[in-house]
């Protein structure tokens, strides 16, 4: 991030009244141009190139070892973007997330733009749901970067021919593609609970690196705690607990009940921690 | 002061919503009218006669056996080891399309795989897409006929109506059969028949029926083990459609790059299938040692499978394949007189000479049968 976006966005701000339409573009640009960010997409999408180069240059995979369909990227270069996301399901995807919303409220307020933005007439809830509408474009370029990389590095080493789904069933490329595509909307669905989660931790601290360490880290708790059956009633409320599930979007017929279910979860959590976050940062004192 | 509180309302508010929804959901909708009263006898006949051919839904099956849990963790798949225990012990799902007796597809979903099971006609095909493997059966033409039971495909969960034709084969005067409230099993409401064995000497407490009320379908099976709070085996539609699900489902061919197995099938399938209906009191064997024996009657009885010799019972449970299952290995105890799996439902012996002796019935019965001989 460099120091010049800011106080080009704190300048900006002086300007008014700004519309909630410009105030979203500009936070989108400001987000996507920043080095950050970028650096965060091309990690992302290094994964399955990673993937890819490895398996192209060793022997063949024995099946049912590694991470799921790795054994299937030789036969079909899809089958990389599959992979990839798999892999980046459990840590890299909440990484960056958590590194972004983490970043939303605390990162203005570490570097004292935050009082500038509010002298502004933007109102601290306008304020609030912009910075929430960049954590979640970010959520939806994070998974496509992953499937895209994956397809495009996919398609250059391996070939492409129709896909096998779970349950045996074979279906055309083009469907195959439709199907990674609902794929990352189903993550991106995923990660919107998780981005409200940081949002919220962001208006509680001026360190965004400590929002941010914050968010990651619970969501590796959540994961850890979805891991013991003695919680097994816990299981169905932990944000986490349905990130795995769109291998039903591989299935044949296509299983939505996990994409209904894992969309009812972020929306609550979205609701409760849209609503904690209202709390604390109206009544924050940022202006001493 | 007064303000700033204000504006943490809907921080309260939110939450408050959500479980009061929550809540309003869990209750059970008992605003639906009573189905009429039925006799025992008539819920019975209403399996027998269901007419249900055609329908799609899906499974839900929980077990609380005692063996021990296989947690899956990271972005492997899951399951999908091959081992009978896996599919018997812990949570699975399913999704079950059936119309008519000759097409079948069972779709257990692992996490992140799936084992598929596709009948059509007398072509059986299994696949695992854990290690894309395919595997062609073709069953007798016997059994393309009538709809039993036995024609379970092998590999796959089984359906509340299979579970409760085995179930109702074993009722007898040992069994007190009684109509309990009624239950709504994926939206249906259910005759509740319950199965309870008058004998002590069986780990079975109860076996619960969820008999669908208007179409006589079973819809749920849960077996209730002694000592234990929570049912030790359930399974349940959790939706269900009847009609005819899409005819595509039925085809399967195998996956280009899928290894494709032929599995003959064993002339004699399920030998020991109808043990519960048989009373063969002490040595109902022959002594060559082929053939599974059967101790006590009823719940209690207790099958013995001889010690194998020279490949000529290849289907006998032998004390090496239960060995070689990597789920049981872990659940073996050392006992008197051999080794021994014990759950709460079933307990299975292996003696040092190899003989093997499992029944629902405690330890130091199946001990007790090892020691007759």
């Amino acid at each position: 991030m460099s120091r010049s976006d800011d106080t080009g966005m704190a300048a900006r701000e002086a300007r008014r009244p700004p519309s909630s339409a410009s105030l979203v573009v500009s936070e989108l640009t400001l987000l996507f141009r920043r080095r950050r960010t970028q650096a965060l997409l091309l990690a992302l999408a290094a994964i399955p190139v990673l993937i890819a180069v490895v398996v192209r240059v060793s022997t063949a995979v024995p099946a049912g070892r590694g991470p799921a369909f790795l054994d299937r990227i030789t036969q079909n270069g899809l089958f990389v973007g599959v992979t990839a996301l798999i892999v980046s399901v459990p840590l890299f995807l909440p990484l960056t997330i958590g590194v972004v919303a983490g970043d939303t409220i605390a990162g203005e307020a570490g570097l004292g733009t935050l009082r500038y933005m509010l002298v502004a007439p933007a109102g601290r809830v306008r304020l609030l749901i912009v910075k929430y509408v960049g954590a979640a474009a970010f959520c939806i370029a994070a998974p496509v970067a992953v499937a895209l990389a994956g397809a495009a590095i996919g398609a250059a080493l391996f070939p492409v021919g129709p896909v096998t789904l779970l349950s045996g069933d074979v279906v055309e490329p083009g469907e195959a593609v439709g199907r990674m595509l609902l794929i990352a909307a189903y993550q991106m669905v995923s990660l919107l609970g998780l981005s409200a989660i940081g949002l919220f931790l962001s208006t509680l601290t001026d360190v965004p690196v400590g929002a941010m360490a914050a968010t990651i880290v619970l969501s590796v708790g959540s994961q850890v705690l979805d891991q013991l059956p003695q919680l097994e009633w816990l299981h169905p409320w932990l944000f986490s607990h349905y990130w795995f599930g769109f291998a039903d979007l591989l299935r044949q017929p296509i299983g939505w009940d996990s994409f209904t279910s894992n969309a009812l979860l972020q929306a609550g959590y979205i609701a409760v921690f849209g609503a904690l976050a209202y709390g604390r940062f109206v009544s924050k004192d940022v202006l001493s | 002061m007064a303000s700033k509180w204000l504006r943490w309302t809907p921080a309260v508010a939110v939450p408050a919503v959500i479980a009061a929804g929550v809540l309003a959901g869990s209750v059970p909708a008992s605003a639906r009218d009573p189905l009429p009263d039925k006799t025992p006898a008539q819920v019975l006949a209403m399996i027998g006669q269901h007419t249900t051919k055609s329908l799609s839904g899906t499974l839900e099956q929980t077990s609380e056996f005692g063996l021990p849990d296989v947690p899956q963790i990271g972005p492997s798949s899951g399951a999908g080891t091959g081992s009978i225990a896996e599919l018997l012990a812990g949570p699975h799902s399913a999704r079950v399309y059936v119309d008519g007796p000759t097409k079948v597809r069972v779709q257990v979903m692992d996490r992140l795989a799936e084992r598929d099971a596709v009948r059509q006609g007398n072509d059986v095909w299994l696949y695992n897409s854990k290690d894309n493997t395919a595997t062609h059966v073709t069953l007798p033409e016997k059994a393309a006929g009538h709809k039993s039971p036995d024609s379970r495909t092998p590999g796959t969960m089984a359906t509340p109506e299979e579970l409760a034709a085995r179930m109702l084969a074993k009722i007898d005067s040992s069994t007190d059969v009684t109509v309990g409230n009624d239950v709504e099993v994926a939206g249906r409401a259910a005759y509740n028949l319950t199965l309870t064995p008058r004998s002590q000497g069986t780990l079975v407490e109860s076996v619960a029926i969820a008999v669908d009320g208007e179409k006589g379908l079973p819809l749920s099976v849960e077996v209730r083990a002694r000592g234990q709070a929570e049912p030790a085996f359930r399974t349940a539609f959790s939706s269900l459609t009847l009609g005819a699900p899409d005819a595509g489902l039925f085809n399967f061919t195998p996956p280009p790059g899928a290894t494709i197995k032929n599995l003959a099938l064993p002339a004699t399938p399920h030998a020991a299938k109808d043990m519960g209906k048989h009373h063969a009191k002490g040595k109902a064997t022959n002594a060559t040692g082929k053939s599974p024996s059967l101790t006590g009657s009823g719940w209690e009885t207790v099958v013995g499978f001889p010690a194998r010799a020279g490949g000529a019972n290849a289907d006998a449970p032998s004390a090496d394949t239960l060995l070689k299952d990597p789920l049981l290995r872990q659940a073996i105890i050392t006992v008197p007189g051999g080794r021994a799996i014990s759950t709460s439902l079933l307990n299975v012996l292996l003696t040092d000479d190899g003989r093997v002796f499992a029944g629902s019935v405690p330890l130091e019965r199946l001990q007790a049968a090892a020691a007759a001989r």
